[in-house]
Parts: C-alpha cells; structure tokens; sequence
C-alpha cells in the first residue's frame, strides 16, 4: 500500500472519503475512512487533522436518534486520528472532549447511557488517547477552573464504569483513563514534568474530586475478591496517586491562608477548594477511615500482586503525605509491618526493601510523629497480644508476632522511647511473659533420666554435630509452632539489639527474682536479649546504630550469670528422690504416688519448690525447665561474647559440669548443648578440650566445695563429668583432687558415700579405659607370678625358666616393660617399680629391699586408695552402694593387674566382706560379687585357689545342688526370676574361673558334682548350656576324670580294653534312651580330645 | 589468696571454726612454693600479677586475673628460689610499660644455687639480665632500697657467716660489709630489711639475727644503732614501718614481737597493743 506523505497527496486520497462520510453517515462510510488514513503518513495526517475531524465530529454531532455501531466506529476512527497526531489547539481538545464523554451520557435518565460494552471502551480508549495527544502546554492549559465542571462530568462517568461495569476490561481501561486525566498515568514523559506552582494549581483543581474519586475507589477495592486482583491493583493505585498528589505535603504546606479568587464565573467557583488546614484535617480524617478500610481488606488479599500494591501504596502515601495523614500513618505503617513476614517471598523482599528505605532515610526515627505512633501501637499490641496469642490460630499468631517484630524492626533505636516510659515497658515485658509461659504439666520431664551413666561419653558426640542455634524442644501454654517462637525470640533479640541493655536486663531480672511465675519466661527473654546485644543473629535495618560494647556486655552477661547460677536458681529441686538412695524403693513408691496423684490437680502456676516439702510433678517440671533455660542461657552468652567468654570460664565451667552430671536427662542434656556451645565460642577444639585447658578452674571449684559438702552435694559429679568426658593427660591435673575427694569421703561416709561412689566407679572406669593392659603383657606378668609361686609347686613356668638363662628372660622383660611404660607415658615412675617387681625370684632379694621403693604411677597409688576405701564400703548397710562398689571394686582389680605387689594385700583384705557378698546378701549382690570374683581370678589366681575352695566353692555348689530340683519342675516363668539369674551367672562363672585357678581334684570334683545335675535334659536349656561351659573348662584341666565322670552319667558304649591283662571296667551310666543326660553328655564327649 | 596447707588438723577442728576459704588455689607449679611476691606496678586490666618462686628453681609468673601462669622463667638450675623481688625501675622500662600491655617488669630472683638474677621481662623478654653471685649459703633473703637516678642499694648476707654485704646496684660495687662486734656474738643474719627515714637520705638497715635478736644498722656509719633480744629462737622474718617507726619479728619460736624504734634510733620492745595499727606487714615464712 502507499503512503501518501505530502498533505496535498494525502488530501487528494482523503477528501472524497471525507465528503462522502459528511453527507452519508454510515458505518461502511467511516470504516473506508479509516482504511485510507492507513495509508497516510503521520506528519501528512497532522497537517490535515482538523479537516479529517470534522466529518467524524460532524457525524458524532448531528441530532437525533443514532446508532450505536456508527458511533463506536466513529469514535474508533477519532481515536486513531489522535493517536498518529497531536491536538495542538486548546479549544479543540475542550470540545472533543465534551462530545466523547458525552457519547457515554444520557440526558434523559441522567447518568450513564446504557449503551453497549464496545462503545464504553471505544470512548474510554478514545479519551485516553486525546489526553495523550494533548500538545505540550495544551494540557495545562486544559486544566483551568473553567474546565472544572467537564472533567468532573467525565470523571464521574469513568468511576460509574469502574464501579458498575461488569466487564473487567472496561472497569480496568476506564480506571487507567482516570488516571491519565488527572495526570496520573504511567507513560514516559507524560504529562512532562510539572513546576511546584503548577502542581499545586492541579492539586486545587482535583481536590474537589478527591472525594469522590476516594470513596467510589474505596468501595471498588473493598469490592469482592472474585472480581480480579488485576482491578483492584488499578483501583489502588489510582488511589495513591490522587491522593498523594492532592495531600501531598509538600504543596499543602504552600497553601496560603486566603484563597486566590480565580477569575470563573460563580458556579465555577463554588466547586474549587481551598485546601487550607482545617480542610486537610476534615479530609486527612475521612481519608483515615477509607485508608483503614482498604488496608483491613487488601492487607489479607489472596493475591500477593494486590498486596505488593499496597506496600506501594503505603510506601507514597508515608512518604508523600506524612503531615496531612497523619492519623492514617499507625495502620498505614501496622499494614507494611505486617507485610513483613508474608508468605510471597517478592511481597516480602519489597517489604523489607521498603523498610530498608525507610530506615535509611529515616523517617521514623527523625519523624517524632511517626515514632509516636508506632510507640502507640506496640504498646496497643503489647497490650491484646496475649489475648490474640490465646485466641488465635497459629497462622494468626504468626501476623501477630510478625507485626509486633516489624513494629520493632521499623522503631530501631527509637525502640528506648518506648522503653523509656515505664507503662510501655510493663505493657510489653508483661505481655512477653505471658506468651512464653511454658506448659510444665509433661510427667515425662521428670521421668526421664540419663540411664546410660556409664557412658555419657556417648551423649556429647551425639550431640556435637547438633547445629548451633537448635535449641530444645520446649512446649508452650499458648502455641504450638515453633515459628512462633522463633518470632518471639526474634522479638526479644530485637530489643536487645536497639533497646538500652542495662534498662532491660535490670527490669527483666527484676521480673526474673519477683515470682516463680515469671521466672522461665523472664530467662528465656534475658537469653535473647543477651544474643540480640551481641549484634549475631539480628537482621538489622538501621546500620548507623552502635552496639553493645563488648566490656559493657561482659559485665551485663556476668551479672545474669551469677543470677543464674546463686544457690536459690540454680539447686533446684527436680527429682523426688535426692540423695536418698538408702530408701529408695520406698522412695520411688512414694514419688510415683505423688506423680498420679498431683497430675489430677496440676496447676500451672509452680510454686516455689525449694520449701515446699513434697514437690509437685508441676513443679519439679518447671524446675528442670528453669535449669535448662538458664544452661542455654549459659551458651548464649558464650556465643554473644566469643572469645571474651574464657574470663567467664572460671566461674561458669563449674556449675554446668554440675549440671552435666545431673541424672535429669533434659538437665543433663542443655547443659551438654551449653558446653558444646562454650567450646565453640572459646575456640576449644572439643569438650575435651575444653575440660583439660579449663581443669584447673575446674579443680579449684571441687576443692573449695568439697570443703563444705553439705552446702554442695553435687560436687563430685562435676569430677565424674570431668573424668568421663577426658582422657588420660587430665589425670596429674586430678590427682590431688582426688585425693580431696577420698578424704572428704572418709569424712562423710556415712551420709554421702551415694555419690562419692559414683564418682569412684567414674575414676577407675576412667582408668580403666585410659591405662589399659594389654593382654600380653597381662599373660607375661602372670607367668611372672606363677613363676614366683610355683616355686614350691614345680609348676611347668619354673622347668621353661631352667632351659633358658634366667638373664635373657631378665632382660627380656625389662626391656619390653621399659618400652611399654614409655609408650603409657609413665616414663620415670615406673620404671623401677617394674624391674623390681619382675626381677626373678631368690635373685639378691635382701638388696633391693623394700627401703628404696619407688613411687608408683599416679593411676596405681589412686586405684590402691581406692581399693581401700572399697574394702570398707564393701559392707554397706544401703544395698545399692555395695552393687555400686562392687563394681568399682571389680575396675580396681583390672587397674592394679599389672601391680601384684599393691593388689595381693588389697585383695586379701578384701576378701572376708567379699566372700560375705558371696555367701549372704541379696541375689543381685551375689551376682556382682561373682564378677568381682571371676575378675580377681584372672588376675592372682594363685592367692585364690586355696581361699576360694575353702570359703567359696562349698557355698557355692551347696547351693548349686540345692537349687537344681527347683529349677528342674520349675516352668517357662523361672528364668526371670532372679535364682536362675543366679544359678545361671555361677555356672557361667565357674568354668574359667576353675580353669584360672587351676583347682586340685578334689576341688574340681566338687564342681563337676554340682553341676552335673544341670547337664539333664529337665533343666532349662541355657542352664544346660551353662553347665556344659563349666564342664567344657573343666576338660582342659583334667580330661581323664571328666571322662570317667560323664561315662559315669551316660555310657554310649562300653569302651574296648587295650589289652587284655586289664580288668573290664564297669561305666555305671545306663545307655537308655531315657537318660536324660544322654543329650549333653553325647556333645561333650564329643568335644573331649 | 595462696594457703598452701589450709586443711585444719581434725582435732585441731574441733577447737576451732574452720578458716576462712582460699578464694582460688593457684594449680599448676608442680613443686613446694618457697618465695611469693605480688606486683602492684605491673598490673593487667586492674590485676596484679604474682611472681611465685617454687623448690624446682622456676619462676612462675601468674595472671591474677585469668589466675594463670603466663610465663615460667628457669634461671636458677634447678636449685630452690627462695626470694623474689620487684627491682626499682628504670624510666625506660616505664614508657614500655604504656607500649607494651604485660609485665615489663625487671625484678630479682634469689636462689639457693647462690644467685641473685636479675630479669627484664620488658616487651616479652624472659631473660636474666644480670646476675651476682652470693658468698652464703644460709636461707636468708636480701633486701634492697631504691635510690636516685635508677641505682639502688641491696643487701645481702655476706661471705662471713654473721656478715651482711651491702652494695650498689646496678653496678654491684660493694659499699661495705657489716659485721657485728667480735663479742656480740648474735649469729647468723636471718633477715633483712632495708630502709630510710623519711627525715634523711641515710639507709637503715634492720637484721634479725640467729639469736633472736633485731639490730638497727646505720649503714654509712656501719655500726649498730641499737640491738633488742625479743625472741628467744631465731628471727624468720620481720616488717618496719618507717612512717610509725613500728616493726614486727616472727621467730621460729612461733611467736611474734612487737617492737618500735625511738627518736634516739633505739630498738623496744613493746606489748602488742591490740589496739595499734600496723599499715604495713607482711610475713613471709
């Protein structure tokens, strides 16, 4: 196609197009029109605009009924004429103007024609463009007063469409045109930029809009959610645009008192507002109402564009207008802060972005006002929160909580002026406790014990790849989502961050010391305030703000700290049976009554359990929690304080070992967490670590305490969980300690020795586990003392000692237990120690006399102390501190093997309480007192023999035999009861020890006597296969009789003479297949070589 | 602050109350503290440090406040210290004492090894300085007084065994030897405490004999100003005060005395007045 770009090209091509529209007005005619301005150039079509224009406005002008289909393509074709040119001459944009919104206007009903949905948006379209196309000046000069009533006319019209259409399309295109006729719209460079004297002539001349283009708007936004998010966001901002032009502070504030009569005729004039102050109020406090509206019904809108749209609006809004809405500023501010934390993650980077600007431009903290006002609404929020916590869903507390830490988050610094007003800080301290009160009534809690003492070594690893920051699990009264409480300790890092520490820390304490109520709650927020100080974990907006200084915080922290840790907070009690391990199963019996009983009644509220005679489940609940939170406390504070936390060290490793030790497992448990946390923070590599670099710390604290035991009963746990969590280079750190403790336990033995006990079994598990003896050298030392006692015996050590020299063997053995104790770093100590020991018998005794002993290794002379100490409590009227020593007793056997010279004595003196353990006590100390004994075996075998056959062995089998017939009736039910534990334990037993002590005939008769009655089939089958263990031991030490014994039993066949010289033997045992030994005497003569 | 054995004999316990609790045990010498002196001028973060000298013939320095060792120094060969002293210092050492943040320190250790070191631990040295070797082996501890321009006066007992040597630090110029009248008889020096009136610029010297008795030494004059007998077993040690002209003795007699110094310069013996207030004393046994 063509293109004509000349005029007079183009004229020539218009003018019978145009002639012929003028005469007939048809659609076809405009259509054909239309088709020939396509082909025309837009700098032809603009010298021609006015004579193409006419027979359109011709044909929009004549009187008389018309069709709609003609308009529309009229006022289509009028639009594309303004869309390729420009109106330069201001009465004409007045007049066309006129005549298009007049095309959507019936003056007989008054308002909007009723025409069809194609004409609406082609006028709408078509007013859009003639704004567009406005030339230059033009468009201000349009806006004069005079204009005033057609604008108002159209504008009214479009909020009409906006409003009442039902077609998303018109109500969205007729919301944009209003937008571009008050000079709103988003295009480039239109309108151009306005002076300030301009803009507030515009602003005078919309406000007499503002009204009712606020209201009509209002009520589209509040409108239902179904009608698209699309309009609503047009709606919104065609709002904030208005009004933020109209209210804008900045024209407002040039407003002059008298009002400039404008030269218009009277009606004119009447319409024109005068924005002076007390207008601004009256509209400022209906816009509040509107505002509020909106945000109440935008602010949970399900589409997050509509929310974007709002952060956009509050954002102008606040920025623009903050003098003149100023009553709108606490729910336009309530709406962003709470945006904060939306679920759209875009919503929410544009809200913080927001609240960035802010910040930055701060608007709040230089805004007296706006810090009023946030103030305001903390405190109003402070003051329904724990309702809204009560009463809420959980997603409900989140918004609550998020408003709350926006509220903060926006104050920054100001937060202190907030802070600052007593009732302010009540309201919110109050509210804070309140919705962190904890729900204690869990029996759980208390039950829970730390069972696995014996190897809490086990725990700390566990618990070492445990995230920093993860804290336990904690169950609160009024929420159950973790979010929330995360909020909440967000809320409470934010206020230490911005809010001045000292205030908040003594008001906080304050709350901590004035009831139980509080206390928990009171701590926790301490915690955090303390990690919020620190400056770690707060997502901080206000960057000039100066923190803590770290001496100040050092300070502060300490004084928590020894809150925390006085003899009223931190020895709580938390489980019923404290130290009365001597009645406890009566004990036991009564706490759990208390359990049942005080569940059915459980109040909330703990009471102060220090005085209280029988603590309530309740209340030892909130006790342990308290301990727990004050124990995180403790790693809190490490962690805000890094490296400046060693100086804390010497006073705050004490108490959390202490803690460590506690048998309440979640005690036991945080305070695990808190040293895990006090290693990182110090830079120790492990807990080991930290314990050994610390141990003297450590040490003082157990030395000063051990003084006054009954002040501090739980000192010798902090021992315990020293040694259970070190190694073998904390033991010359320990050793005089030790030695404390071993005398305060000769002092105290009668009241305490529960917890000295455990604190033994700790020491020479520990020894145990770090000296250990290898088996060789074990086996090599025994021969050793074998060759020292079979001296008399002929033993067969003595006839392998004859065929070598005895100076190899000499030499031998010093040089590798030289080595040895080189590689067990007891270089010098024990050097001689074990030449003189192994020195080979009859060999100048008399010289190396027992003058010049050398001193033992340190884990030797601790374990024969021990010992000693065992020997005495081994007749301990409290059964569950003679199972206890017999343990410990047992570990000091295997510490002293290597020390013959130290455990012979030891071990007779041992022996007559022990054989009373074996003989005359209850069945689970017999059982104990068996280990011992098998352990004792192995080690001086010799010493034994004759004592064991003696005091022991007629004992044992006796009972043996005796219990056999009941064992043999007895039903499925019998092996849980403790006698076939017992009978079972001493056949298990019997066999290596009888092997190790190498028991003479008549002995080993005795054995195979009483246990030959368990080898019958009617016994239970694992007491069969412990019998068969003892004979099987048995065999290696004297087949020939064994085989005579089971023969005796159960003869499978008679055996064969070798020759015939021999008299025919007689085996008695009957080869029936009713014996009921046939079974195992078959299989153990099988094995018999 | 340091009681190294503070736990009270059972029966002991009985009569009494219980001492008081040490505040903290210093762990970690490893062998018998034989001397102890605090450092008052070299302090860290408002804590003096604390020079222990121990049998094994180390030095250890210890933080008061982390209530640590922060430095061990061995310059007595193994050999027991068993006098520590902090020397007067010199104006440089003052101005590395702003630069530097620990223990720019000089200070003298006294060891059985018959040595008297002296260290500079200024700007992180741990080194002997200097040393003077000593004629005596008996156990008494020297003393010394501060005197212009960064010398001081030492004394210490002499070669002969009832001798005190007095010399001029730091040059080790020996300034005279005091030695008792050949008929006064009063044994070995046991103890030594230099000081001077505040009236005048002449040093005192104050020695505790074997005998029991306390002497006043002028010692420009190089006679003894006045001699008082109040102990009947050796004097271990003893305290002047120069303000109130008061002085204490401890003897191995387990008994102190009281004592006082008259405007004629002579020793006595005074009745300990329950009411008297001592400013200053310090026992060191």
């Amino acid at each position: 196609m063509a293109v004509f770009d000349t005029p007079e090209e183009a004229f020539g091509v218009l003018r019978p197009v145009c002639v012929q529209l003028t005469k007939t007005q048809t659609v076809e005619n405009v259509e054909r029109l239309q088709a020939q301005l396509q082909t025309v150039s837009d700098s032809a079509l603009q010298g021609l605009q006015q004579y193409i224009l006419f027979p359109l406005r011709f044909a929009l002008k004549t009187p008389g009924p018309k069709r709609e289909r003609l308009i529309q393509s009229v006022v289509e074709c009028l639009t594309f004429v303004l869309s390729s040119t420009c109106v330069k001459e201001q009465e004409l944009l007045q007049e066309l103007f006129s005549e298009l919104s007049a095309c959507l206007y019936s003056p007989n009903s008054q308002k909007l024609a009723a025409v069809s949905e194609e004409l609406k948006l082609a006028v709408i379209q078509g007013l859009s463009t003639l704004m567009h196309s406005a030339y230059g000046d033009i468009i201000l000069t349009f806006y004069e007063p005079s204009i005033l009533p057609r604008l108002g006319f159209a504008v009214s019209l479009l909020l009409g469409l906006a409003e009442q259409e039902k077609s998303k399309q018109i109500k969205i295109a007729a919301l944009k045109c209003l937008q571009v006729l008050l000079l709103q719209c988003d295009c480039e460079d239109h309108p151009r930029c306005l002076d300030e004297l301009e803009q507030k002539q515009l602003g005078d001349l919309f406000a007499c809009f503002l009204p009712g283009i606020s209201t009509a708007l209002t009520r589209v936004i509040t409108g239902d959610f179904k009608q698209g998010h699309s309009i609503v966001v047009s709606s919104l901002n065609v709002f904030y645009k208005t009004v933020s032009f109209v209210m804008a502070d900045e024209q407002l504030g040039r407003t002059s008192e008298v009002q400039a009569k404008p030269a218009v005729e009277q009606r004119v004039a009447e319409l024109m507002v005068h924005r002076e102050a007390d207008w601004v109020k009256n509209t400022g406090d209906k816009l509040t109402i509107l505002i509020k509206k909106i945000i109440e019904c935008v602010s949970v809108h399900p589409h997050w564009r509509v929310r974007l749209e709002l952060i956009a609006l509050v954002e102008t809004l606040l920025l623009k207008c903050s003098q003149s809405l100023l009553e709108s500023a606490g729910p336009l501010l309530k709406a962003l802060v709470s945006l904060v934390n939306d679920e759209c993650p875009e919503v929410q980077a544009q809200c913080s972005k927001v609240l960035k600007h802010f910040a930055d431009q701060k608007v709040v903290v230089s805004n007296r006002a706006f810090a009023d006002i946030l103030s305001e609404n903390l405190h109003s929020l402070a003051t329904s929160l724990p309702r809204l916590m009560a009463s809420q869903d959980d997603q409900g507390r989140l918004s609550t909580l998020a408003l709350l830490l926006g509220y903060l988050k926006l104050l920054g610094p100001k937060v202190n002026f907030v802070l600052n007003s007593v009732a302010h800080l009540q309201r919110l301290s109050k509210a804070l406790i309140q919705v962190l009160e904890l729900d204690v009534a869990d029996i759980k809690i208390v039950e829970e014990r730390r069972w696995n003492s014996d190897h809490l070594s086990a725990s700390p690893k566990t618990s070492a790849s445990r995230p920093r920051g993860q804290i336990q699990r904690r169950y609160f009264r009024f929420f159950s989502d973790e979010r929330v409480f995360l909020l909440l300790r967000q809320v409470c890092q934010l206020l230490g961050f911005y809010g001045n520490l000292y205030l908040l820390v003594d008001h906080f304490l304050e709350l901590y010391r004035e009831s139980v109520v509080y206390r928990k709650q009171a701590a926790m927020i301490l915690n955090e305030l303390v990690v919020g100080a620190a400056g770690l974990e707060v997502e901080h907006l206000h960057e000039q703000h100066i923190r803590t200084n770290p001496e100040e915080l050092r300070e502060i922290v300490t004084s928590i700290f020894e809150e925390y840790t006085s003899q009223e907070n931190w020895y709580l009690v938390t489980c019923v049976e404290t130290e009365e391990m001597g009645e406890e199963p009566t004990m036991k019996q009564s706490g759990l009554q208390a359990i049942t009983s005080s569940t059915q009644t459980c109040q909330v509220t703990a009471f102060a359990s220090f005085s209280k005679p029988s603590p309530t489940v309740c209340s030892m609940n909130s006790n342990i929690w308290q301990i727990c939170i004050q124990l995180e406390g403790i790693g809190h504070f490490a962690h805000a304080l890094g490296e400046n936390f060693r100086l804390l060290l010497m006073t705050a490793l004490y108490p959390v070992l202490e803690k460590a030790g506690d048998q309440i497992l979640l005690i036991s448990e945080a305070a695990t967490g808190s040293m895990m946390d006090i290693c990182h923070a110090c830079g120790y590599d492990s807990l080991q670590d930290l314990i050994n670099q610390n141990s003297d710390y450590l040490v003082n604290g157990i030395a000063l305490n051990l003084r006054h035991l009954s002040l501090h009963p739980h000192t010798p746990k902090v021992l315990e969980v020293m040694l259970r969590n070190s190694d073998a280079s904390l033991l010359p750190l320990v050793a005089d300690v030790v030695q404390d403790v071993l005398a305060t336990l000769d002092q105290f033995y009668d009241k305490r020795a529960a917890s000295f006990v455990s604190v033994l079994h700790a020491l020479l598990a520990a020894l145990a586990q770090w000296f250990p003896e290898t088996d060789s050298l074990g086996q090599l030392q025994e021969q050793g003392v074998q060759e020292e006692g079979s001296r008399l015996s002929q033993g067969p050590a003595t006839l392998e000692n004859n065929t070598t020299t005895a100076d190899d063997i000499e030499q031998f053995l010093l040089n590798y237990l030289k080595e040895k104790d080189v590689a067990d770093g007891n270089v010098s100590d024990s050097d001689n120690e074990e030449e003189e020991q192994s020195a080979p018998p009859g060999v100048d005794e008399d010289d190396t006399g027992p003058s010049v002993e050398p001193p033992l290794p340190v884990q030797i002379q601790i374990a024969t102390d021990v010992m000693e100490r065992c020997i005495h409590l081994l007749s301990d009227k409290n059964l569950k501190i003679r199972l206890k020593v017999l343990d410990v007793l047992d570990l000091c056997v295997v510490v002293l093997q290597s020390h013959k010279n130290q455990l012979l004595p030891l071990a007779h003196r041992a022996w007559p309480p022990l054989v009373h353990r074996l003989t005359n006590d209850d069945p689970l100390a017999v059982l104990r007192a068996f280990q011992v004994l098998r352990t004792l075996g192995g080690e001086c075998g010799d010493f034994l023999r004759s004592r064991f056959c003696k005091d022991v062995l007629p004992k044992l089998a006796g009972s043996l035999v005796a219990q056999a017939p009941v064992s043999a009736r007895a039903g499925p039910v019998y092996s849980h009861t403790l006698a076939f534990k017992l009978q079972r334990a001493v056949l298990q037993g019997l066999g290596p020890l009888c092997e190790r002590l190498d028991l003479g005939e008549g002995d080993l008769n005795k054995v195979a006597d009483a246990c030959l009655i368990y080898l019958s089939a009617k016994q239970p089958v694992k007491l069969q296969e412990a019998a068969r263990s003892v004979f099987l031991h048995l065999m290696k030490v004297d087949p020939d009789s064994i085989w005579f014994l089971l023969n005796e039993l159960y003869c499978p066949e008679q055996p064969t003479l070798p020759h015939p010289n021999l008299h025919p033997v007689q085996l008695r045992g009957a080869p029936g297949q009713q014996n009921p030994y046939k079974a195992n005497v078959l299989r153990l003569l099988q094995e018999l070589p | 602050m340091w009681s190294p054995g503070y736990r009270t004999p059972p029966s002991m316990a009985a009569m009494l109350p219980p001492p008081p609790d040490p505040k903290f045990v210093l762990r970690g010498t490893q062998s018998a503290v034989h001397a102890l002196h605090f450092c008052g001028e070299a302090q860290v973060q408002g804590h003096p440090l604390l020079l222990s000298g121990s049998r094994s013939g180390l030095v250890h320095i210890w933080s008061l406040q982390t209530r640590r060792v922060v430095t061990t120094l061995d310059g007595h060969r193994g050999r027991c210290v068993t006098w520590l002293q902090t020397l007067p210092r010199a104006p440089q050492l003052i101005r590395h004492l702003e630069a530097h943040s620990l223990s720019p320190l000089g200070f003298g250790s006294q060891g059985r090894d018959l040595k008297l070191c002296l260290w500079d631990l200024a700007e992180g040295r741990n080194a002997v300085v200097d040393f003077l070797c000593l004629e005596n082996v008996g156990f008494c501890r020297g003393s010394i007084l501060a005197g212009e321009q960064q010398r001081w006066t030492l004394a210490v007992p002499g070669k002969g065994s009832d001798e005190v040597q007095i010399l001029e630090m730091p040059s080790k110029t020996s300034v005279c030897t005091l030695k008792p009248e050949a008929d006064a008889k009063p044994g070995m020096p046991m103890c030594l405490e230099l000081w001077r009136a505040s009236s005048s610029l002449r040093p005192l010297l104050l020695v505790g004999y074997e005998d029991g008795s306390v002497a006043l030494w002028d010692v420009s004059e190089r006679k003894i100003c006045s001699r008082v007998t109040c102990h009947t077993e050796p004097v271990m040690s003893l305290d002047f005060d120069s303000q109130k002209a008061r002085g204490v003795s401890g003897s191995a007699e387990k008994a102190l005395a009281v004592w006082s110094l008259d405007e004629q310069q002579a020793l006595q013996v005074s009745e300990p007045d329950p009411r008297c207030h001592l400013s200053c004393f310090a026992l060191t046994v």
